[in-house]
């Protein structure tokens, strides 16, 4: 065995340049295949641990997957908003842990602003590890101290793309900063109290403040007069707002955390049976799950064109291997002349195209794995993907050897015409 | 004595065509060298076909080496040929992608009972090899060149050493010294000859060039056209 596979690997290095180009085409096919399958796995796992402690999220009823979406991952705006006393009826349940006030709508350099309550910082997690600081604090608590109104903290790509430190003066815009309502709130400057490490979640994309410090940079608006013709009012207002009279009048939405995850229905059911709002509950699971439903044509159709390519490479070695057989037949003549049967020769040709396939496909895994090292932080960065280059999943492993079972069958073309023709030539190869 | 070919009433024909081959009674004791002259076209090739077992005997007694072709099946007919053989042709007789050495070593390393046989009277296959070499002209110098730098007639004498390796009992050889100028043809086919002697194996060579015959203890005429 050891020779043939030595005998087989010098004739194919003879014909090296064909071989070379139909072996990095299949490892291109592998390649395209294998990141499709480990951007889906890794998007899904960043999705899902990106929510990992909130048990339920709370907000107007509505589309289960545009709440999850807006008040999550930021993705969309809301339509409507909730009442602020549902806020204060969830938190006053036994079974409620914590629970966290989602304010949105503002944007700060086009990333969007969480109006919030320090308690997040505490409690949420993201692919199950707490926030911790890279520098300052959390804001403080505005019924304190008024200072905190003017408080901000950053998520970790949001300090490092605009270079912001500690102290920093930053203006908060209205609405995403395009449309012709869209105002900087530039009466109401914030100081950069915290930020936060990196942790993979979109709240790297954040920026934080209170929710009192959300409502006083709206103090006034909503009354249907342009902010432009208030600003001059607001200006010498907002310098003597009280703290106390910043509670809003609606939210976004609300994370909430049990004491007794099993009891995530029943509070679910009871939230939902709230008198003054019709407010639904999400399990984010749940809502998670219908997400996937949506995005799998899209996925399922990726994977799927990954597959064909991947197949198509097999048969382009097929093709390449068989327009060379017409130029070995002499080879073929004197393994023949030397007693080796021709089903030796179907093997010995099976070896080489398995031999490309196969380097093309290990070939295909090493440049996908560099691929993703080499891409993670701007997975991380731009969609929030973290990813995790590493041996390939379960999934990887079966679609490889998926690959490997099409190249087989692929191997068996050439090899098939190799004992063909050695039986129909014998000794006597046409001249070619 | 043992003999190298025992044919009798050989016929061969391809389906509905009148026979390519007939050949009544032809004998060779090991050992000896027949010559097979006739010209090009006429069905020499396929009768080398047929001894060296790569082609199925249709009808008609067809001994080789003790062994009656028309009766093993084709996997036995090729280790008959790859243990007890050797094949020279007219000329690309070289894998281009291995070196001299390695394509005069390919038969030991096909077959272990070669190998064997090589080891038994050389000591290893490497100096059988070298011997031979040695003996068939061939400059140690060109050992791991690649094939495609030696000359046609060096070609030749490669696959002569190749087919000579781990004692065979028959050479067969398909107009081997055609590619080859006059004088190297006569000097290749006596060394070939003498090495192939001294090894005491029989060598069956087809050839249009009637001059070569005389270097052969058996000559078999094709017959013409009209007798067949």
């Amino acid at each position: 065995m050891k020779f043939w596979l030595s005998l087989a690997w010098q004739s194919a290095w003879s014909r090296r340049q064909a071989l070379a180009l139909v072996t990095v085409s299949v490892a291109v096919s592998v390649l395209i295949l294998l990141s499709v399958q480990q951007l889906r796995e890794d998007a899904r796992r960043s999705f899902s641990n990106a929510l990992s402690g909130v048990d339920l999220i709370v907000g107007p009823r509505g589309s289960a997957t545009e709440l999850m979406l807006y008040s999550v991952f930021q993705i969309g705006r809301p339509s409507r908003n909730m009442g602020y006393n549902g806020f204060q009826e969830i938190q006053t349940m036994p079974q409620v842990r914590w629970a966290v006030p989602i304010q949105l709508g503002d944007t700060y350099q086009g990333h969007p602003v969480l109006g919030t309550t320090a308690t997040l910082f505490t409690e949420f997690k993201s692919q199950g590890q707490g926030l911790t600081w890279a520098q300052g604090r959390a804001f403080g608590d505005p019924q304190q101290q008024a200072a905190a109104l003017k408080e901000v903290v950053l998520g970790a790509e949001v300090a490092r793309r605009f270079g912001h430190q500690l102290g920093d003066q930053l203006v908060m815009t209205h609405g995403s900063g395009g449309g012709p309502e869209d105002t900087d709130h530039e009466d109401q400057p914030l100081k950069v109290v915290g930020i936060l490490q990196a942790t993979g979640a979109p709240i790297d994309r954040s920026v934080l403040v209170n929710l009192e410090t959300f409502e006083a940079m709206h103090q006034g608006w909503g009354l249907g007069i342009s902010p432009k013709a208030l600003q001059a009012a607001q200006a010498s207002q907002a310098a003597t707002l009280d703290p106390k009279d910043l509670q809003p009048v609606s939210l976004s939405a609300v994370w909430v955390g049990l004491h007794n995850r099993t009891e995530v229905f029943s509070v679910r059911r009871k939230i939902e049976s709230f008198n003054q709002d019709p407010l639904m509950a999400v399990l984010p699971g749940v809502a998670l799950d219908e997400l996937w439903q949506v995005v799998k044509v899209v996925e399922n159709s990726l994977v799927l064109v990954g597959g064909l390519v991947a197949a198509s490479a097999m048969l382009s070695v097929a093709a390449v291997l068989l327009v060379a057989m017409a130029g070995r037949r002499k080879e073929l003549a004197i393994m023949r002349a030397m007693g080796v049967a021709p089903r030796a020769l179907l093997g010995y040709v099976l070896l080489e195209s398995m031999l490309v396939c196969l380097l093309g496909i290990a070939l295909g895994e090493f440049f996908s794995l560099g691929l993703m090292w080499g891409a993670q932080d701007l997975l991380r960065v731009q969609f929030g993907v973290l990813v995790q280059p590493g041996w390939p999943s379960q999934q990887a492993w079966l679609s490889l050897a998926a690959l490997s079972a099409v190249a087989m069958l692929a191997s068996v073309l050439p090899a098939w015409q190799a004992y063909r023709l050695s039986l129909m030539d014998g000794l006597h190869p046409p001249a070619v | 004595m043992p003999l190298a070919l025992h044919l009798s009433e050989l016929t061969h024909a391809w389906p509905g065509q009148a026979p390519l081959i007939h050949i009544p009674q032809l004998t060779l004791p090991q050992g000896q060298h027949l010559f097979i002259q006739g010209p090009s076209g006429c069905g020499k090739s396929t009768l080398l076909s047929l001894l060296a077992g790569v082609q199925q005997v249709q009808q008609g007694g067809c001994q080789v080496l003790g062994q009656n072709l028309s009766e093993l099946p084709p996997i036995q007919r090729d280790r008959l040929r790859g243990e007890h053989m050797g094949v020279i042709f007219q000329q690309f007789n070289l894998l281009p992608f291995l070196d001299v050495a390695a394509n005069a070593l390919l038969p030991t390393r096909l077959f272990a009972s070669r190998a064997a046989a090589a080891s038994q009277v050389w000591g290893s296959p490497q100096a059988q090899a070298q011997a031979l070499a040695e003996r068939l002209g061939l400059p140690l110098s060109l050992w791991h060149q690649p094939v495609h730098q030696l000359s046609v007639g060096q070609q030749q004498r490669v696959a002569a050493v190749r087919a000579l390796m781990g004692q065979p009992q028959l050479l067969i050889a398909d107009e081997p010294t055609s590619a080859l100028d006059d004088a190297n043809q006569l000097e290749f086919l006596d060394l070939l000859l003498n090495t192939a002697e001294q090894q005491s194996a029989s060598v069956v060579m087809v050839s249009h060039n009637a001059r070569l015959a005389d270097r052969f203890h058996q000559v078999y005429v094709w017959p013409t056209q009209e007798a067949a």
